[in-house]
């Protein structure tokens, strides 16, 4: 296969970059712009839940380093660009003294499988469910059902997710309320272990799936008519190829490629929806350190996942850009034919 | 495609093909566009009746009793719902016919006016990235791009946990700040194609301004476009200001739908079977995008005639 | 020996519409024999393209066939009872289709080696890839291409290269029976040529019967055997091709073979006498490039070039060339919507990328144009008014709402378009020849003092252009407008201009009166177009494949030569290219 062009490459790096960079900005600034100091509400809150605050100077002085009150400002900005870029975001307030980035380094793997896991079922289901729509082999019932199933797809997967655990966790009481695995098994390569996350993993990964699936779907069916149109396909047709053959390699085989552009725009909202579905089902990813960590006014939590989350999409659409020049033959010449 | 020798159709047929040609010819009246948009007036309507001919102030806590059913229904305690309040009441004593009429209309004003918002801004710079070109474009498309990647929901948790309390004018404008990358994509990719377009260069050999380009030239074709954006815009605000309400930000003291929901999970109202709590909320949610993505799929087929016909 | 490949019985097509049925084609009945080739002529709508897909089994929904019979091959096999399987089968081993369009007919993210090779494998079942190469190899040989275009996408291949790959595709399997629909339509004549002359040498080398479809008279003249010209779903007439184009009997045929403009012969323009003179207000030049040069990149568009069109009495300039040539780089240096890289384009004295608010506003009235797709030049959300009454209005030639009512639909009469009927539709209600002509009212409307055709004719129907052309001329006859043509047709350039300047790879390769330039060329690029253009005249050599593959040679070393050659001079007219 070729290589991918340099300038590409370079195009996509510089994105990656700037992503990352204006996110970690944002997430400095923001508290700064804030009217009220941070640290007050979070100490003033948690003196008034708990009545008194236990290491209170310690973690007014770790919330200074944070907030850097004594640097000058470019100063305490370097630091901190150095500091997140190296995943150093301090120490949590609410579990404290335990660095963020150990409570993240735990959180992750969950919310990073589900991820890839949701993401990838979803993308591959809805997209074929698309091409079949428009396929004129499919069966009947295919041209019916997902028109029909597909008017779910609008809606946020926290909705689907609360009424998905209501239905099989609250009711019919098939899968588990909360929790990424059981308590009863340890944690480890065991078999137990591993049927526990399926189990518990369930429900989030559908209540995901069953709601974003048809915005692939739709979106390919409208490519699919274009290509259905194309010269290629009346061509592939006149060649005598086999229809499935010719939906596989000529229709699905361009089709997809748009697809998998807006994938890479997508990326983002779909992890925040995934986030959401975290917190409802209290798995143990990023969602709940979030939310728990929004309970608690534990703010360093707060700025080191969201930069974490920020990173983990904009690395995901540097993924998906860097297969795209193996897939369309067009981007890979594109500099050279030009 | 393959030609058969089929028998002729009948006079019922061709009554229905004749029927889709005509919705052919004025793509603007199609059923779906009807429809997302009927579900989106009720939503309105809902909000305008209801402060009329129901009391607004049952919204706040304690106004009745503690988790009463809606009416048919009985609670676990054994309480029949009472007319008093048709679809029960929550945790906090608050009636849920009432958050309703109250917490819908505000969801859809945070998404509506975070999408005006956002399209102005897309519009705008759209608009300057296809005409003025070179350095402006690039700076447009690569911060677009990047904006485009950053998922808003994470940069206003970060927001509101600094700033506390935010008014529903004030959360609006903050989504507003992330809705406007795909307008401006889409504004600047049609800018470019039109400007190349036969009808622009007779406009300008008409002695037309670069105004009068813009706004009465480009502009009217690119509607369904945009409409078919804004639209997607409302969604997506409305899916974030929701996300933002269920982790508990948002408007404290302003009952909206998001709000709602996460105090009935808190509350454990899904394991108490308080179902009317939490369920009412979303299903209205779901109507909302419902509505909104009917009229989406309408514009779709104003703006792309080739899938007009398989509907 | 010959034996027929396809018989046609009666054959009906139908489409049902809202409006009820259409009536594609009717009773058509036609027997092609094995080697023969036979064009299917008409204009767009006539039926040809649904027979051929009929053929195939390949009509576009909803439309069937209502009776009649075809009949494949030597063995007479009944297409239309055919299962879907045997259909399959069936489709390019035994009758292939090459597609109009060629530049997307090929599947973008495939190799070209492997579009060829599932043809074969869909056929013959799993076959050995040293076999598939060895006679993808062949069939790209066949069509004069090298064994390593097999290794390329399509987007690495020039318009020709893909037709010609289509081509090999066609006869891998050696069919019966090779349809091609418009395979040359979006080339240009060179390339034309070329590939025509592939397809009829690998036609014959296979001996298969050819279906060429087709609008063009003189292109089916120089390369089928027999004609079927169809009208309107009928065949109207069916002979061999010779007898047809010396004698035609329907008018529909004589009005086919007419509207083929010739170099030489008789004009189609009717001058009117004593023209006006030109409303010219200035003692400079009308129109002046100073040296004028465009690069966009690495690629220079149009070398330094000075010339000056006097305007004193209105000509016709025509600059001629192919795609690429730098004619249409010319005419938006001229309309000043591109500023040209060196040089200076003047406007009576004044250079055009540097005039006031003002002077702009007079420049944009006085430099009018007309451009080749007329489909896209009204903006859809209007009604063709606004196209007319906009300028009208902006330029303050109005004298109030009704004067501009009047001066439109004087417009109109004047170019031969009832404004009644016109005036207040929305563009997609018109045909193209209909807005080409609304364009053409909106310049006389407007009375500049120039006008830029860019290639005015070339997209719309064959039997409108004569018409629209001599709207054009009848600008310049009747109300003093200069014209500079700009067009790929040296026929029509050859009737209408003063003065003609043969355009390649942006610099001038001829330049003078007509009679000289494109009656006697005496510059091998011209005398190569001359060659490449087909004429309905049976008598006339088209040259063989051998030399085409000798022009593309040919026509690489005058690209790097830049020679100019000037043929004469016209008063109110000096060119100097400093090409070279």
């Amino acid at each position: 296969m070729g290589q991918i062009p340099a300038s590409y490459l370079m195009n996509r790096l510089v994105t990656l970059s700037l992503t990352v960079f204006i996110a970690a900005t944002l997430i400095w600034i923001i508290p700064r712009l804030s009217p009220v100091d941070p640290a007050d509400i979070m100490l003033g809150r948690m003196a008034a839940g708990a009545g008194s605050v236990a290491n209170s100077e310690e973690i007014l002085a770790q919330l200074r380093a944070n907030f850097g009150l004594d640097d000058p400002l470019i100063l305490q900005y370097l630091k901190y660009l150095w500091n997140t870029l190296t995943f150093n975001f301090g120490l949590s307030t609410a579990s404290f003294p335990t660095p963020v980035s150990s409570l993240i380094a735990a959180a992750l793997p969950w919310t990073l499988g589900l991820m890839i896991l949701s993401l990838v079922i979803t993308f591959v289901i809805g997209n074929l469910l698309g091409a079949l729509m428009v396929w004129e082999r499919s069966p009947k019932l295919v041209k019916v059902a997902i028109p029909a199933a597909m008017v779910f797809t609008s809606i946020p997967p926290i909705l689907s997710g609360l009424l998905l655990m209501w239905i099989f966790s609250a009711k019919l009481r098939w899968f588990p309320l909360t929790g990424a695995y059981g308590l009863t098994v340890e944690p480890g390569w065991s078999w137990d272990f591993v049927q526990s996350v399926l189990y518990h993993g369930f429900l989030p990964a559908m209540s995901i799936v069953i709601v974003t699936f048809g915005f692939w779907a739709l979106g390919m069916r409208g490519l699919m008519i274009t290509v259905q149109g194309e010269d290629y396909t009346k061509l592939a047709e006149a060649k005598g190829l086999k229809p499935r053959y010719i939906l596989y390699k000529y229709m699905i085989r361009n089709a997809i490629l748009p697809q998998i552009t807006a994938f890479a725009l997508k990326i983002g909202l779909l992890v925040a929806g995934q986030v959401l579905v975290e917190r409802i089902f209290a798995y143990n990813g990023m969602g709940k350190l979030l939310y728990d960590a929004i309970l608690d006014q534990d703010f360093p939590v707060i700025q080191g996942v969201s930069f974490v989350i920020i990173l983990m999409t904009a690395l995901a659409v540097f993924v998906v850009d860097l297969v795209y020049p193996l897939i369309d033959p067009r981007i890979r010449h594109e500099r050279v034919s030009a | 495609m393959t030609a058969s020798i089929e028998p002729t159709p009948t006079a019922a047929e061709a009554r229905k093909t004749a029927r889709q040609m005509r919705r052919f010819d004025n793509p603007w009246l199609n059923p779906k566009l009807f429809w997302g948009a009927g579900l989106l007036l009720g939503i309105v309507a809902l909000g305008i009746l209801g402060r009329i001919f129901w009391d607004p102030d049952l919204v706040f806590t304690g106004s009745a009793m503690l988790k009463l059913p809606p009416v048919g229904f009985e609670n676990l305690r054994g309480q029949a719902g009472t007319l008093a309040n048709p679809l029960g009441t929550d945790g906090g004593g608050r009636d849920v016919l009432a958050l309703l009429i109250i917490g819908a209309p505000n969801s859809l004003f945070v998404g509506v006016l975070a999408s005006l918002i956002g399209m102005g801004l897309g519009i705008f710079l759209g608009f300057t990235a296809g005409f003025v070109g070179g350095r402006t474009d690039d700076v447009i498309r690569v911060l677009s791009d990047v904006m485009i990647t950053i998922p808003p929901l994470l940069i206003l948790v970060v927001f509101q946990s600094a700033f506390g309390d935010v008014s529903l004018t004030m959360m609006a404008f903050l989504i507003a700040g992330f809705v406007w990358q795909s307008p401006t994509r889409l504004i600047r990719a049609q800018v470019l194609s039109m400007r190349e377009s036969g009808y622009v260069q007779m406009a300008r050999l008409s002695g037309a301004s670069t105004f009068h380009i813009m706004f009465r030239e480009m502009l009217p074709n690119l509607v369904p476009y945009l409409f078919g954006s804004f639209i997607a815009n409302v969604t997506t605000s409305i899916v974030t200001a929701v996300g933002l309400e269920v982790l508990g930000l948002g408007p404290q003291r302003i009952p909206t739908l998001g709000r709602t929901i996460y105090e009935a999970i808190n509350a454990g109202a899904l394991i108490q079977n308080l179902w009317w709590w939490w369920g009412i909320p979303t299903a209205l949610l779901a109507v909302m995008f419902i509505g909104l993505l009917l009229i989406n799929l309408g514009l779709d087929e104003v703006s792309n005639p080739r899938l007009r016909k398989l509907s | 020996m010959t034996s027929p490949v396809l018989t046609l019985k009666d054959l009906s097509i139908d489409f049902p519409t809202p409006t009820g049925l259409v009536h594609a084609v009717r009773d058509v009945s036609l027997t092609i024999q094995s080697g023969r080739r036979v064009g299917f002529i008409g204009e767009s709508g006539s039926g040809k393209t649904t027979t051929a897909l009929a053929i195939m089994r390949m009509l576009a929904e909803p439309g069937r066939v209502a009776g009649g019979s075809i009949a494949l091959g030597r063995d007479q096999t009944d297409v239309l009872s055919l299962d879907e399987e045997a259909m399959r089968k069936t489709r390019l081993s035994r009758v292939s289709y090459i597609p109009q369009g060629a530049m997307n007919s090929l599947n973008p993210v495939m190799r070209i080696e492997n579009q060829l090779w599932d043809g074969i494998v869909a056929h013959e079942g799993k076959t050995d890839p040293g076999e598939l190469k060895r006679r993808s190899d062949a069939a790209l040989a066949s069509v004069g291409l090298p064994a390593h275009t097999g290794r390329l996408y399509p987007h690495e291949l020039s318009g020709g290269m893909k037709q010609r790959v289509c081509i090999a595709l066609g006869v891998i399997l050696t069919p019966e029976l090779i349809i091609a629909d418009e395979p040359t339509s979006a080339l240009d004549v060179v390339t034309q040529r070329h590939v025509m002359q592939t397809l009829t040498k690998v036609q014959a080398e296979i001996g298969s019967g050819l279906i060429l479809i087709g609008h063009d008279m003189g292109l089916m003249a120089q390369s089928v055997d027999e004609l079927a010209v169809l009208k309107d779903g009928e065949l109207v007439e069916h002979g061999l091709t010779r007898q047809i184009i010396e004698s035609p009997e329907h008018p529909y045929t004589q009005e086919l073979i007419h509207s083929v403009p010739l170099v030489g012969g008789e004009s189609f323009l009717s001058p009117a006498i004593g023209a006006p003179s030109s409303q010219k207000s200035s003692a400079e030049p009308l129109l002046e490039f100073r040296e004028v040069s465009k690069v966009y990149g690495a690629n220079t568009a149009l070398h330094p070039m000075s010339f000056a069109l006097d305007g004193t009495v209105p000509q016709i300039i025509s600059i001629v060339g192919q795609s690429g040539s730098g004619k249409s780089t010319m005419g938006s240096l001229m309309l000043g919507f591109n500023a040209p890289t060196s040089g200076e384009v003047l406007f009576e004295g004044k250079d055009v990328s540097r005039l006031s608010p003002a002077e702009r506003l007079h420049f944009r009235k006085d430099v009018q144009a007309v451009f080749q797709d007329p489909y896209a030049c009204f903006n859809p959300f209007y009604r063709v008014n606004h196209a007319l009454k906009f300028p009208y209005e902006r330029f303050g030639l109005s004298k109030g709402a009704a004067d501009t009512q009047r001066a439109m639909e004087d417009a109109c009469v004047a170019v031969g378009l009832d404004p009644d009927l016109i005036l207040g539709r929305y563009p997609h209600q018109l045909s193209g020849g209909q807005r080409q002509r609304l364009i053409v009212a909106r310049a006389l409307m407007l009375q500049p003092k120039l006008l830029i055709a860019d290639e005015p004719v070339s997209m719309v129907d064959a039997s409108l252009r004569a018409t629209i052309l001599k709207n054009i001329y009848d600008l310049k006859d009747r109300y003093g407008i200069s014209i500079l043509y700009i067009t790929h047709d040296l026929a029509t350039a050859y009737h209408v201009s003063d003065y003609v300047i043969v355009l390649y790879h942006g610099s001038v390769a001829e330049a003078g009166p007509p009679k000289e330039v494109i009656g006697a060329p005496r510059h091998p690029y011209t005398q190569l177009l001359i060659d490449s253009i087909p004429w309905p005249d049976m008598n006339r050599s088209w040259g063989t494949s051998r030399s085409a593959d000798d022009d593309v040679l040919a026509l690489k070393k005058m690209a790097e030569e830049r020679k100019t050659i000037f043929r004469g001079e016209v008063d109110g007219f000096t060119l100097r290219s400093f090409a070279a």
